[in-house]
């Protein structure tokens, strides 16, 4: 997973590099496409941080061994990449001290007001953008962790190396941010004329 | 899953949040094989609110791949590749 840290260099010919790069990594394009775009939120931060992602993988292809997870080490390397090139510059509001909203999200408290009753049949008419827009509407870090599990299924030992941080803290992310998630398409089914009791 | 009977279901789950934690982590493929059987099989059936639940969490899950994921332009992705190969050749 590592990328410019102690992880063993591996010795390619340009010939392997080719295979790896267009079997391995290619592969993968769409489900990054789709990483970038929801963490920029805009389509032009997404092709810049898409293709840097990629012109770094492929320098760094030597760091990469064959074999082991090619999607997880390339997630990895757009993760940092938009925490040190892009979140700085983009219109997300100032940076979130993450722990304080950590904790605030732990809080036992919050557990017993985010009980929204949603319903599966709200759910079914929302044929629209409603669900893209619950989602772009978390703070980046909840948003990330659905987007790892609930669309690129990733497991949560994966998630951990991605994100650098410890299972526990993956595991309790995801509650949270599902959490949110639904508390906000709640509030899209009250506006479609659910009751939601 | 079979179809439980409704009116044989308990309406109210003192573990609520708890299960609705352990539901995740089933659906996420990270359970134990017992815990997942435990929790199935003598909890779910019985339960109308993890029941409820269990259904929405698969309902969202679907609704998020259908309706979140997007591909790369092919103009991006030739694009990289172009530049890749530029690369190679230098």
């Amino acid at each position: 997973m590592e990328l410019e840290e102690n992880s063993p260099k591996q010795n390619y010919t340009e010939a392997e590099k080719q295979t790896i790069f267009h079997g391995e990594f290619m592969p993968h394009i769409n489900s990054m496409y789709n990483f970038a775009y929801r963490l920029t939120l805009d389509a032009d931060d997404a092709k810049d941080l898409l293709q840097d992602t990629y012109l770094k993988a492929y320098r760094f292809i030597e760091s990469f061994q064959k074999g082991t997870n090619a999607k997880a080490w390339l997630f990895r390397i757009l993760k940092n990449s938009f925490i040190n090139d892009y979140r700085k510059k983009s219109k997300e509001p100032s940076k979130v001290d993450y722990q304080e909203v950590e904790s605030y999200y732990n809080s036992e408290e919050v557990d017993r007001q985010i009980t929204p009753d949603l319903r599966v049949e709200a759910l079914k008419d929302m044929i629209g953008d409603e669900i893209s827009n619950a989602l772009n509407a978390l703070d980046v870090d909840f948003r990330t962790v659905i987007i790892l599990c609930d669309l690129e299924g990733f497991k949560y030992e994966e998630m951990a190396k991605i994100l650098d941080i410890p299972i526990g803290t993956v595991r309790s992310r995801l509650h949270r941010a599902r959490n949110l998630l639904k508390e906000k398409l709640s509030e899209y089914a009250k506006q479609m004329g659910y009751k939601t009791a | 899953m079979s179809n439980p009977d409704p009116s044989k279901m308990k309406q109210d789950c003192p573990e609520k949040n708890e299960c609705l934690k352990m539901l995740q982590v089933i659906l996420d493929g990270e359970a134990t094989p017992e815990q997942k059987e435990h929790f199935l099989k003598n909890h779910l059936e019985e339960c109308m609110p993890c029941y409820k639940n269990y259904h929405l969490e698969v309902a969202i899950r679907q609704l998020l791949k259908t309706k979140c994921c997007q591909d790369a332009p092919q103009e991006l992705v030739d694009d990289i590749k172009t530049k890749v190969i530029n690369n190679l050749a230098s």
